[in-house]
Order: C-alpha cells, then structure tokens, then sequence
C-alpha cells in the first residue's frame, strides 16, 4: 500500500512543480522569449536523457515490446492533440488572451498531462532509481509548461496565485494517472516493457514536436542546441550515478 | 581479416556513399526541399539512435570517463562552428549567397566527419558488429549531407561529377580518424569510454545544432517529429536484438 502512497506523491511533486511556473510573474510582468526557449531546451534534454534510461530499460525486458509501447506513445499524444487542436497557438496568443484561450491552455495542458502521468507510474515499475529519474525529468519540464499558462493568465488580471493554481490544476492528472499505470505494470509484470516503451515515446514526441521547434524559434540554436546536449549527458549520468 | 582493415573498409565505404548524394544532380533533377528535410530528419534520427548505443555502450565501461568526453564533443563541435564562422550556417540556401557560402559548406562537412570517424572507430573497438552498424548509420547521413552540398556546387557552375568527388573528399577525415581512433583504444584500452562519450556528444550537438533545426524549417514539425523518431526506434531496435 504504501508503494502507492510513494506514486501518488512523486507524481504530485511534478504537479507542484508546475506551479513554479508563475513564480516569475510575481516579479515581472512579461517573461522574455529567450529565456522560454532555454528554459524548454533544458527540459528537452532531461526528458530525452530520461527517455534513453528507459529505452535501456525497456529494452532489457523486450525490444519488440518497447518499440510497440513507443508507437502507443506516439499515437496517443497525435489523437489527443488532434482533439483539442495546437496548443502551441494558444501559448503565442498570449497577448490577445481572452476567457476562452484561457480557458483552452489549460484543457490543453490537463490533457497533454496524462501520458506524463503514465510515465511516472510505469518509470516506477523499472525501479526506484529510474522512478526518481524520470519524476525530476517531468517536473521540470512542467515548469515551462506553468509558466506558459501563467503567461496566457497573468495579463488578464490573474493573481499570482491564481496563476500557480491553475498551473498546478493543469498538471494533477499526473498523481492520479500515475497510481493506475503503476498498479497495472505491477500486476502485469508482462506489460512493463509496453509501458515503458509508451512512456518514451511519448515524451520523445513531445520533445520532437514541441520543445525544440518552439526553443529554435526564439534563441539561438548554437545555444540551444549545447543547453540541451548537455543536460541530456548530465541527465543520463544521475540516472547511472543513482 | 584483421580489425583495422575491416575499420579502413567500412569508413571508406561510409565515406564514399556521398557519391549516392549526388544522383539526383546526375538526371539534371532538382530536390524539393521537403525532401531534404525527410532526409535530414531520417539522419537525425539514426544518428540520435546511434548516440544511444554509444552512451549505453560507454557507461558499461566508465561513467565519470564517458561523461567528460561527452562534454568534450558537445564543445568540439560547437567550438569548431563557431571558430569557423559556420554557427549560424544556413545549409538550407541552395541559391544565392556568396562565393565562399559554397566553400564554408564543404568546410562543415570536412568538420563534421571528423567526430563521425571517431563514432566509427570507438565502436568498432566495442564489437565489430556495432562498428559497422554505426558506418552504416553515417554512410546515410552522408547521403543527405552530400546531396545539400552538391546542390550549392552545382548551382555555382561546378560540374556534377566534381561536385561528387569534392562530396567525397569531405569525408576523408572520417576514414582518417576512424583508424586513428580505434588504433589509439587498441594501444590504450582506458581511452574507450572517453572515445565513446566523445563521438555520443559530438553526434547529439550535430543533430541538435544542424540537422533538426534545418529540418523543422524544411517541412512541418509534427512530420519531422514522426520521420525523425521511425528513424531512431528502427536503429534502437536493431542494435536491441544484435546486443
């Protein structure tokens, strides 16, 4: 029982983590582009660090397996992103946000939480140690992805409060879908290389699609492309050095 | 056969496939653009596959070693574009530009076969099927790579079949420092894991300075996305099953 208490609770470290995201804004008006970009360069390292971990991971339970749970990933964020359209248009509307943009960024973002959730779950069906990984990998990308959300809420009058709650909202179905992924890989020990592969996949694609075209847009891609080298490196030795 | 010729056969053979690049130009075709973007997002792909198999490779051998030659190609790499002056080369410009946009390209390309020798000959040192699954991941991305080249020629009154041999005498520094590499690991085994980390930091800055940023400007992200990640799962799942 208390293996779930531990999932519920890294899953609502990321959650909280999404809150940071508004933190700036209590400083600041308006964040510069520049700093967006390095702050998703740096979380498309860690999550492509935290994929090669589990990629070696799943690997070791079945090749196959982990490739087809890849391919889930893949299709799961495609048919959810179809549904709900761009989210990338509402996070560059900022400045033309009315209620019901704001009210799209953060379906969007509840949404795009799911698979995140998924992979907290099934990263601890690996072990601890690619638990940890994984959890700090995703909480510091939702940090972004909170202050996205608090860059499309602020200017409309939101407190800087209101901005961290809403953020952290957008990101709770990480503990909730964190428990269900662990119990069924721990059930089905077989399903563990699909989850893992799943979880890959999916971040992979988020970082392909999302992560880097938008950082590449706004900083340079000299700079860009160090940040997130180096932080995949440096990801991949804490998932070793743990 | 003895090891290092096997080195020499593959990296020459890995080198020479940039002739391939220059087949369209031989039927007097010109490339979409689109096209060149697949096929950067292709080479991206099994080029992040193969920094996968490096660093996995590596890190069974040493991490602080693995991880410091890592640091030391992600810097290489970036250092040599920028001493070059070739940071914000747009490789993606076919016509126009100067003279010496044409002569910068084929100096990149020169750079950057010189971390994938190193690629070839660490991973020839770990197993000869890695090293020649890893020619084989860099002969593709030398087609690509050489295509985009011969195109800027062409389009500067080079004639096809030099623009091929100066696509091919580019990668030169590949077959020379593939046999470099792995003759300086046999010598002195502890270098391995530093060689590994080094050829893994030097393809992820590739892919992350030039290839994708390229490719996302050539066609759509979510197409480039898929492309790129086919690529990488199909190499992951090769070396999986040769492992």
């Amino acid at each position: 029982m208390s293996a779930v208490v531990t999932v519920f609770v890294y899953g609502l470290v990321t959650a909280v983590a999404t809150g940071l995201g508004a933190l700036p804004f209590a400083l600041i008006r308006t964040i510069s582009p520049r700093a967006v970009a390095l702050a998703n360069a740096v979380a498309g390292g860690l999550m492509l660090g935290a994929s090669f971990g589990i990629v070696a991971e799943g690997t070791g339970y079945g090749a196959w397996q982990t490739l087809a749970g890849g391919l889930l990933g893949v299709v799961f964020i495609l048919v959810t992103q179809q549904r709900l359209g761009d989210p990338n248009v509402a996070i560059a509307g900022a400045a033309t946000a009315d209620g019901r943009r704001m009210a799209l960024i953060v379906i969007v973002m509840t949404v795009h939480s799911f698979a995140e959730g998924v992979a907290v779950g099934v990263a601890f069906g690996g072990g601890p140690t690619l638990a940890l990984a994984i959890t700090v990998a995703i909480a510091v990308h939702n940090v972004p992805e909170g202050l996205a959300i608090s860059a499309v809420l602020r200017p409309r009058g939101m407190t800087v409060l209101a901005c961290a709650a809403w953020s952290i909202f957008s990101s709770l179905p990480q503990p909730v879908m964190a428990v269900p992924a662990f119990l069924f890989v721990e059930t089905f020990r077989s399903a563990l290389p699909y989850g893992l592969g799943f979880a890959a996949g999916a971040m992979v694609f988020m970082v392909l699609e999302e992560l880097l075209p938008e950082a590449y847009d706004r900083a340079s891609r000299a700079r860009v492309a160090v940040v997130v080298s180096l932080t995949l490196v440096g990801m991949m030795l804490f998932q070793r050095v743990l | 056969m003895d090891r290092t010729l096997v080195v020499l056969l593959f990296a020459s053979l890995s080198a020479a496939t940039a002739v391939l690049g220059a087949g369209p130009f031989a039927f007097g075709q010109r490339l979409p653009q689109s096209r060149i973007g697949f096929a950067n997002a292709v080479a991206s792909g099994m080029m992040l596959g193969a920094a996968y198999g490096l660093l996995v490779a590596g890190f069974a051998r040493g991490l602080l070693a693995v991880a410091c030659g890592a640091v030391l190609g992600i810097v290489f790499v970036a250092w040599t574009h920028s001493a070059s002056g070739t940071e914000e080369l747009d490789l993606n410009k076919l016509e126009g530009g100067s003279e010496a946009y044409g002569y910068q390209v084929l100096l990149v390309n020169s750079l950057h076969s010189a971390s994938e020798g190193v690629a070839i000959g660490a991973a020839m040192a770990v197993s000869q099927p890695f090293g020649i699954f890893m020619a084989l991941a860099i002969a593709v991305h030398n087609v690509p790579e050489a295509t985009v080249l011969c195109a800027i020629l062409t389009g500067r009154g080079v004639r096809v079949s030099s623009a091929a041999g100066l696509a091919v005498a580019a990668n030169v520094s590949q077959v020379l420092l593939a046999i470099v590499a792995y003759a300086i690991v046999q010598a002195a085994p502890g270098t391995l894991p530093w060689a590994l980390g080094f050829a893994m930091g030097a393809l992820v800055q590739l892919v992350m300075s030039e290839l994708l940023p390229e490719s996302y400007r050539q066609s759509g992200s979510r197409s480039i996305a898929l492309v790129t990640m086919v690529a990488m799962g199909i190499v992951v799942l090769l070396q999986s099953i040769a492992a």
